[in-house]
């Protein structure tokens, strides 16, 4: 008989049946993924990066694929905080966990949008999306310049009291230093990484492959860079990160949560299989109880790392 | 739906009531067909698939490890759909595509084994209209409806054949290559209760010249209330929805961007919309109609 194990994880406030979320613009509004999985088997999603007015993204071609990972160039095309509150939260199930994602060029814009979500009851938390690698402005701007980082974070945590994360850009020299600045500021937590800044040229064209020439690489080719980066923020602040980069399987998982992450985040696995993140999350609890854990919570920075 | 880009889905296009499926499938067979090769999947819990829509599938069979390079399944459309019942929910459906090595995903694919396990989800995408256009006094059973398909593109049109014969619609095929090696799908199409057009640009098989020769013959006959449904490489589906529109009739197209998901999250595959902004190809589409795409803004 085995025993029952917790899954649930408490991350920046938000208590998670377990610890695996969805990454913000591979999930779409949740109920895309109705026909797949169980929204309320995973420990839930953060919605699309939303913006003040609805917004389209970029000429075709926005996509391609690279070696064990593929590009993009969306652009923040989304609905608009709007619709997002009165059309598409009203269509998911009760109990699924909704994280609200934010974006703009501005810092009060940024904060316009965390008053706005933070109305709405069914809305966990938020995330600043300070990391878009392919919009000209905005996003990554604020995740590549610390000063405007602690701006941008002191502004918005002002604007809500729901539990704030800041998504990092990993397109930065020292990542530990980002993550200070967020703390500092009074961010909640902090999700990492966001798309690897990147590129692909067509040799016979001539042409780079993305209509945006510049694009963000994700899924297993940046994997390990996101764990070098999530276990040097662990090492450098206190508040709960979220690891996300390249996650494709439980084991994937895993090694987040050893390096010192709280929570994941699953996106470009949900392409290749709509059902990727329940069966994550299944796959974490195997692991916990079949490795002698009492809670999954205690993965969370259980790496054993070589004595100096 | 009020996404950006969906809002206006093709109000034409045809929604499969029936939810997809994630699974994995068993290669039933997977041989050779003209110049490219004939992939035949059982599918459990097969929901059944309407004319024109797609599944994605993996890049080659796996076995137990899921395949992390090349990475994203591929967006192809449903050729046949065999012994499916459609009713029952655990039956298992056969489905076969049609597909050209174009790279390395399809060259693995092309070394999947009998009974080897592939990555499928689907099916996915809106469908043909099988009704005839809104043309006043029109016989409906009367109406002719053209087909018109180049490379893999013949393969979004076999269902959607014996949709239209089922209807009572007089059909006609029109199925081009460069040469009498580039056709794909003959066999079956000449058993359907079909007028079946062969096109090569060599003259080694069936008319000398571009599929547009036909059409443009089909067309300029006279008939009112003709629909044309164009499926191929993209100058074909231009070529094709010009001549249509000459001859004020409808032209349906099916188009193929690249996408990483096929449901309409990866927003990957979009498609300029005539009206300005975007369509999702995956979601609003693949099938629209011509005139609502901005052809000049394709890729």
């Amino acid at each position: 008989m085995t025993e029952a194990i917790d899954e649930s994880v408490n991350f920046a406030g938000i208590v998670l049946r377990n610890p695996v979320l969805t990454a913000s613009g591979t999930f779409g509004y949740g109920t895309e993924f109705a026909p797949f999985l169980d929204l309320e088997k995973i420990g839930g999603f953060v919605a699309k990066s939303l913006t003040l007015e609805p917004r389209f993204g970029n000429p075709p071609p926005r996509i391609a694929e690279t070696p064990a990972g593929m590009l993009n160039a969306i652009s923040i095309e989304n609905v608009g905080v709007r619709a997002f509150l009165e059309e598409k939260l009203p269509a998911l199930p009760d109990g699924v966990v909704v994280i609200a994602s934010a974006f703009g060029t501005e810092p009060s814009v940024y904060a316009e949008l965390a008053a706005r979500v933070s109305e709405h009851p069914r809305i966990s938390g938020i995330e600043i999306n300070a990391s878009c690698p392919h919009v000209k402005a905005g996003g990554i701007e604020f995740g590549q310049d610390p000063k405007l980082l602690g701006e941008l974070v002191r502004e918005v945590r002002r604007a809500t009291t729901r539990p704030l994360l800041v998504k990092l850009s990993p397109n930065v020299t020292h990542i530990a230093d980002m993550a200070r600045v967020c703390e500092a500021e009074g961010a909640d937590g902090i999700s990492l990484i966001n798309a690897v800044q990147a590129m692909e040229v067509d040799v016979e064209t001539r042409r780079p492959v993305l209509s945006n020439i510049l694009g963000g690489l994700s899924g297993p080719a940046i994997r390990p860079i996101a764990l070098r980066m999530v276990w040097q923020v662990a090492q450098a602040v206190e508040i709960p990160i979220c690891g996300v980069g390249g996650i494709m399987n439980a084991e994937d998982a895993i090694k987040f949560m050893l390096c010192g992450a709280t929570a994941v985040q699953v996106g470009t696995a949900n392409y290749l299989d709509p059902s990727s993140a329940q069966r994550i999350a299944v796959g974490i609890s195997e692991y916990a109880r079949s490795h002698g854990f009492k809670r999954v919570a205690d993965l969370t920075g259980a790496l054993e790392t070589p004595r100096e | 739906m009020s996404d950006a880009t969906t809002k206006s889905a093709s109000a034409t296009s045809i929604e499969n009531k029936a939810d997809p499926i994630r699974g994995h499938a068993r290669v039933v067979s997977n041989e050779e067909e003209g110049p490219g090769r004939r992939l035949r999947l059982a599918v459990p819990d097969w929901p059944g698939s309407i004319p024109g829509q797609f599944v994605m599938i993996g890049a080659g069979a796996e076995a137990g490890v899921p395949r992390r390079d090349p990475l994203l399944p591929r967006p192809m459309a449903i050729y046949r759909e065999l012994g499916s019942s459609g009713v029952r929910a655990s039956a298992e459906g056969e489905i076969e595509l049609l597909y050209r090595v174009v790279g390395r995903g399809t060259q693995l694919l092309s070394e999947a084994r009998e009974g080897e396990s592939i990555k499928v989800v689907g099916p996915l995408g809106r469908g043909f209209p099988l009704d005839r256009p809104a043309v006043a006094s029109v016989d409906e059973s009367g109406s002719k409806a053209i087909l018109v398909g180049g490379g893999t593109g013949i393969a979004s049109l076999y269902e959607l054949a014996r949709a239209l014969i089922s209807r009572g619609r007089s059909v006609v095929v029109i199925l081009g290559g460069r040469s009498a090696g580039d056709l794909m799908g003959q066999r079956e199409f000449e058993a359907l209760d079909v007028q079946l057009i062969c096109t090569t640009e060599d003259g080694s098989d069936g008319v000398h010249g571009l599929v547009t020769t036909p059409l443009a013959d089909g067309l300029t006959s006279g008939e009112r209330g003709a629909t044309v449904y164009a499926v191929g490489p993209t100058p074909m589906m231009k070529a094709c929805a010009a001549l249509a529109a000459t001859n004020s009739v409808d032209c349906y197209v099916s188009l193929e961007n690249p996408m990483a998901c096929g449901f309409g999250v990866c927003l990957g595959c979009a498609a300029p919309r005539a009206e300005g902004g975007f369509f999702l190809v995956c979601r609003a589409g693949p099938v629209f109609l011509a005139r609502e795409i901005d052809w000049e803004g394709l890729p």
